[in-house]
């Protein structure tokens, strides 16, 4: 590669090693924060929520129960979270497959502490409706599995934070990452796994762990 | 009568609803901005069944790249994108440091240059400060295409040896002001040969790797990817923006890449 990509690499390379640096932390509160759009409201912490948490983020997303949550309700206990869409004809019954088989590889304590997510890329097509259809077709129990859907640009910002590329082809199918994420109680990533039929040993450990 | 008067005001409203339709659909863009007419843009890699061209709507694109002094105004009124309180899911430690402080330029960053060191996140968020939002991919390619003679840059071969005398040239140690070159034929300054810039999907690569070589994708890690393959091995530098833009994540920040806003006329 060229002089200048190679030293954009180097760059992000750079990026990867963390600085400590000594952050002081401005309180400050604002007044108009709800006329503001989600992007610069101030982040509400009444219990504090570590820097590099997924629950940090405002979006509202909508389960196959019609209930709406927000990521942060998620806290308290590990989730394993995939994201998928419905009319998947080929990578997403596998991947709800191997997050079965991880479920599986848990012991029976473990197993009742850990929820599995389900997101879906398709915003058009994944109403709650069809979500709950998907649960039914996946034979996933109502206890421990979560599906939800989300606005267009709210699923885009959330897989660019679990690291999941996609893109939407001209048939309205998902190009997508296979990857399956473990967040722990906090909404920290603590592990992630990408490829299908996976080996469920290592990330079962991991979860076995954050469930602590 | 009645009737006759019943024609003419259907007549005028008619006339109204139908004026109305074109001030809406030529709509000026705001004040910095140009109208990028509708036209249709041809992806680098195309997906199985995928046709060749994707259409691009009418959209409105910034003159030039956010500078640092706007960035300053959005940081000044959005106090959680000051360098000291971001947290870090959204921008990794090297957020703006070449300022000289939170609210402070300094010498490495003057008023007029393109901010860079700015997360996705970061420019997303001013984005939606300004009421705007960040160009897709197939947008930014569009627009970017043009040369300052023809909107069809690719066939002017001056346009592309410049192209390809940029992207292998490293990024000054002092960047330029903006609007410091040719604009191109729609009135557009800096796509090339300033900084890289952040795309509302920049994360829509679904190809591992970064040399045009990579065809033979992984099915195990991207499904859908089976045969996507590249429609135009010579184009260099899209090439390079796509490798580049394939290795970032959204948290990242870069010492030449900024951004700049779009939004919907």
């Amino acid at each position: 590669m060229t002089a200048l990509f190679s030293t954009t690499r180097a760059w992000l390379a750079a990026t990867f090693i963390v600085v400590a640096f000594g952050l002081t932390s401005c309180a400050t509160t604002s007044t108009d924060s709800r006329e503001r759009p989600p992007c610069c409201r101030e982040i509400k912490s009444s219990a504090p929520i570590p820097d590099q948490s997924l629950y940090q983020l405002d979006s509202q997303w909508t389960s196959d129960q019609g209930r709406v949550i927000r990521l942060g309700n998620l806290q308290g206990q590990p989730q394993v979270i995939a994201m998928i869409f419905t009319s998947c004809e080929f990578a997403c019954p596998i991947i709800v497959n191997d997050m079965k088989r991880i479920s599986d590889a848990l012991s029976p304590e473990v197993q009742r502490k850990v929820n599995f997510t389900l997101i879906s890329f398709d915003h058009e097509r994944d109403t709650p409706e069809r979500l709950l259809a998907f649960r039914k077709r996946m034979g996933l129990p109502m206890a421990g599995w979560t599906l939800l859907r989300g606005e267009e640009d709210d699923v885009r910002e959330l897989a660019a934070l679990l690291g999941v590329n996609y893109r939407k082809d001209a048939r309205g199918q998902y190009a997508h990452s296979n990857l399956i994420t473990v967040l722990n109680a906090q909404g920290e990533i603590v592990a992630q796994e990408s490829g299908l039929n996976i080996r469920t040993e290592g990330i079962a450990e991991k979860i076995t762990a954050a469930a602590k | 009568m009645k009737l006759r008067v019943c024609i003419l005001m259907l007549v005028v409203v008619t006339g109204w609803i139908v004026s109305g339709a074109e001030a809406i659909t030529t709509s000026e863009a705001p004040a910095g901005m140009v109208a990028v007419p509708a036209g249709e843009h041809r992806p680098l890699f195309a997906l199985p069944n995928e046709p060749k061209t994707l259409p691009v709507a009418r959209f409105g694109l910034d003159k030039l790249p956010v500078t640092n002094g706007d960035f300053l105004d959005f940081v000044r009124a959005n106090p959680r994108w000051r360098r000291s309180t971001v947290k870090r899911l959204f921008a990794d430690a090297n957020y703006l440091k070449h300022w000289a402080g939170d609210l402070e330029l300094g010498e490495s960053a003057r008023t007029n240059q393109p901010v860079v060191w700015v997360s996705w996140f970061a420019a997303k968020a001013f984005a939606q400060w300004k009421g705007k939002r960040l160009p897709t991919v197939a947008e930014w390619e569009y627009a970017a295409a043009a040369s300052p003679r023809r909107p069809d840059g690719e066939n002017d071969v001056e346009f592309q040896r410049a192209l390809r005398h940029w992207y292998s040239t490293p990024a000054p140690a002092e960047l330029p002001r903006v609007g410091a070159g040719l604009p191109n034929c729609l009135g557009l300054f800096d796509l090339h040969g300033l900084v890289w810039e952040w795309t509302t999907d920049f994360n829509s690569a679904i190809v591992t790797g970064d040399a045009r070589g990579d065809t033979g994708l992984d099915r195990q890690l991207f499904c859908g990817a089976g045969s996507a393959g590249a429609k135009d091995t010579g184009n260099f530098p899209a090439f390079m923006r796509y490798g580049f833009r394939s290795s970032l994540k959204a948290p990242y920040t870069v010492h030449n890449l900024g951004f700049r806003c779009a939004k919907d006329l």
